[in-house]
């Protein structure tokens, strides 16, 4: 009996700390287990219970994965508390993906608000693996403070030195400290001036990820400099229980998040009420 | 397929005969209501196989409220699903299968994942129908243009005659049934058939005439579009107490979630029913919840019905069992909701004859 209920033994191999509040774990699955940038999976805490998470690391990296998580319920708090070598289950992939091969020859911006930017790192090493095939990529990225920005190293230096002259990076944070030597804005700052890096601002394509009301503004300042709504890529976070269209739980309108989504395009949600709640 | 008749006497030989080879489950009354009971010689001449839909939705026997569905890192969960007969379906339990088997064993909730225990579960289980003779007064079907018989989705189905009963079969496991029970049926009759079809216009006519005042000139789908702001979920939710017997009744509610234990040696997997009725049932982690008040949720449970369903699949998820009707503590009736919709919209409603 092929039952989806059943999750896959999978050993945490390593765990980064990112901030105070997120960690990284580098998950190896007993089975061959590969996903798509923007697929979800069901994290098993073993008797605990089950949470849904998008990777971020490369889809390309076959031998391990990460997920990056924050800590707010019972399931993240227990993982937090998890140490090297322990098991836990994953069930997946799950959803639908980021159409990067409908993206070829477009400007692409992507917009990450805290730990929204785990899918989109996911997404970022997609399309650079395949860089030539993009025109242009723009990264914008913001924290609450210097000491929230997530995968620092790499956005602040690695990803900036690798990429020089050929991807643009935009980080902001709300508010900063005494060491921070970039910007202090909310995250839509970012887009000020961003037809200064994106010449056909209507045919581009926008991807926005984290907390709700972040998307919620970004994506109103996206329609305002002149991104269309099915150009804008939304990641939507919703309770999936099961993953597989069943259980009902992230219903959104005629959609379900796990098995429609989560990657939609705000033309597809624009007229589902409360859709940022 | 010619249609058989099977007089009184032999119609209980033929209950007996099920119930020596399998598990049978069919509706004894209790107080006001049907209810399923396993039969056994104590209750035999008990059951109320013809008169209407039990108040067990059947999705119990498919979908049970708990069930362990996985004992992980481990693979050695059996799952034992005996072969049983259903005796005393009614159409309106048998169309709300149709939505289950969408979500749980059809294309469009998931083509690589399908449910095994519900696939299992419906394949073991021989559903034998019986037309409805005597609706609730909170019976709707016909609003929601379901009848009340069957013309699909059973193996066997019996009308109620005063001689005995009509069988039409509607399956090759209906017809294996009848094959090797042959003794005890015979060709059913032309003025047989006749009195069937008065019956069945005479049960029509009487749900027809309990809904008089509630049926409105356009459909509950076309009445639910766009509603979303209207004052009339607030006004009728005002009764709700939250409790969610509505979803736990309903025939088509089919939400569920997965909760994790560990006993002594093993993780287990459990599928519970759920109701997106309850407050936390869209709240993510963190807390944010995208249907904080009980008006919103429920409008929710019947734009599911009504808009979701309608969209994905082109049926209604509602049958017009009334059970939500039956056994809500705040009296709240869902035509009464679609009524007020009606008017709201300016739309006729209850004037005809």
């Amino acid at each position: 009996m092929n039952n989806p209920y059943e999750p896959i033994k999978t050993q945490i191999l390593k765990i980064i700390p990112e901030t105070a509040q997120i960690k990284t774990f580098v998950l190896k699955p007993e089975n061959h287990f590969e996903f798509n940038a923007g697929q979800f999976i069901q994290l098993t805490i073993p008797g605990v219970g089950e949470g849904p998470f998008t990777p971020s690391s490369s889809p390309y990296e076959k031998e391990k994965m990460e997920v990056t998580i924050m800590q707010v319920g019972k399931i993240t708090s227990t993982l937090h508390n998890m140490k090297e070598n322990d098991l836990v289950g994953i069930r997946g992939p799950y959803g639908n993906r980021y159409p990067v091969d409908e993206w070829r020859n477009r400007e692409i911006l992507i917009v990450g608000g805290g730990v929204g930017l785990a899918p989109l790192r996911s997404l970022f090493l997609t399309l650079t693996y395949n860089l030539k095939e993009y025109k242009k990529i723009v990264l914008c990225y913001g924290a609450k403070t210097p000491e929230d920005i997530v995968y620092k190293e790499s956005i602040l230096n690695k990803w900036q030195k690798e990429f020089a002259g050929k991807i643009s990076f935009r980080v902001t944070v709300d508010v900063g400290d005494e060491k921070w030597k970039g910007k202090v804005g909310l995250v839509t700052t970012t887009l000020d001036g961003i037809d200064e890096e994106v010449s056909n601002i209507s045919e581009s394509i926008a991807v926005v990820c984290g907390p709700p009301v972040m998307m919620k503004f970004t994506t109103l300042k996206l329609l305002d400099v002149g991104y269309t709504p099915e150009k804008i890529y939304l990641s939507m976070e919703k309770n999936m229980s099961c993953g597989i269209g069943k259980c009902g739980h992230c219903q959104l309108g005629k959609f379900l998040a796990c098995r429609d989504g989560p990657v939609f395009t705000y033309e597809q949600l624009k007229d589902i009420p409360a859709i940022w709640d | 397929m010619e249609k058989l008749f099977v007089g009184k006497d032999n119609f209980l030989k033929f209950v007996q005969n099920l119930v020596e080879r399998f598990s049978v489950y069919a509706p004894v009354e209790k107080e006001d209501f049907l209810f399923y009971e396993k039969v056994n010689q104590e209750n035999i001449d008990k059951i109320k196989v013809d008169t209407r839909r039990a108040i067990h939705p059947l999705k119990s026997f498919f979908l049970p409220a708990r069930r362990k569905v996985s004992e992980y890192f481990n693979s050695s969960l059996v799952h034992e699903q005996q072969n049983c007969v259903i005796l005393g379906a009614k159409n309106c339990d048998l169309h709300a299968l149709k939505i289950s088997d969408s979500v749980y064993s059809g294309e469009k909730f998931g083509v690589e994942y399908k449910d095994p225990f519900y696939i299992e579960a419906r394949e073991k289980t021989t559903l034998i129908s019986f037309d409805c003779l005597s609706p609730d007064e909170v019976c709707f079907c016909r609003l929601v243009g379901v009848d009340p018989f069957p013309g699909e989705g059973f193996d066997l189905n019996f009308s109620s005659l005063e001689e005995g009963f009509i069988i039409q079969v509607g399956s090759d496991k209906g017809e294996k049934l009848i094959k090797e029970n042959e003794a005890l049926f015979s060709a059913a009759e032309q003025n047989m058939i006749n009195k069937r079809d008065k019956n069945r216009e005479r049960v029509v006519k009487l749900i027809e005439k309990n809904n008089r005042e509630f049926k409105p000139a356009k459909s509950y789908r076309e009445l639910i579009r766009d509603s979303d702001a209207s004052p009339v979920w607030k006004e009728h939710s005002e009764m709700c107490v939250d409790c969610g017997g509505c979803n736990q009744i309903c025939p088509t509610c089919r939400c569920f979630l997965l909760t994790d234990s560990k006993t002594k040696d093993k993780y287990e997997r459990h599928y519970l029913w759920d109701a997106c009725l309850l407050t936390g049932f869209a709240r993510v982690a963190g807390g944010a919840n995208p249907r904080p008040y009980l008006h919103q949720r429920f409008a929710n449970r019947l734009l599911c019905k009504f808009y979701f369903f309608p969209e994905n699949i082109n049926l209604d998820a509602c049958t017009g069992c009334g059970r939500c009707i039956a056994v809500c503590p705040g009296k709240i009736d869902m035509r009464k909701v679609f009524r007020d919709l009606a008017v709201e919209k300016k739309i006729t409603v209850g004037l005809e004859k």
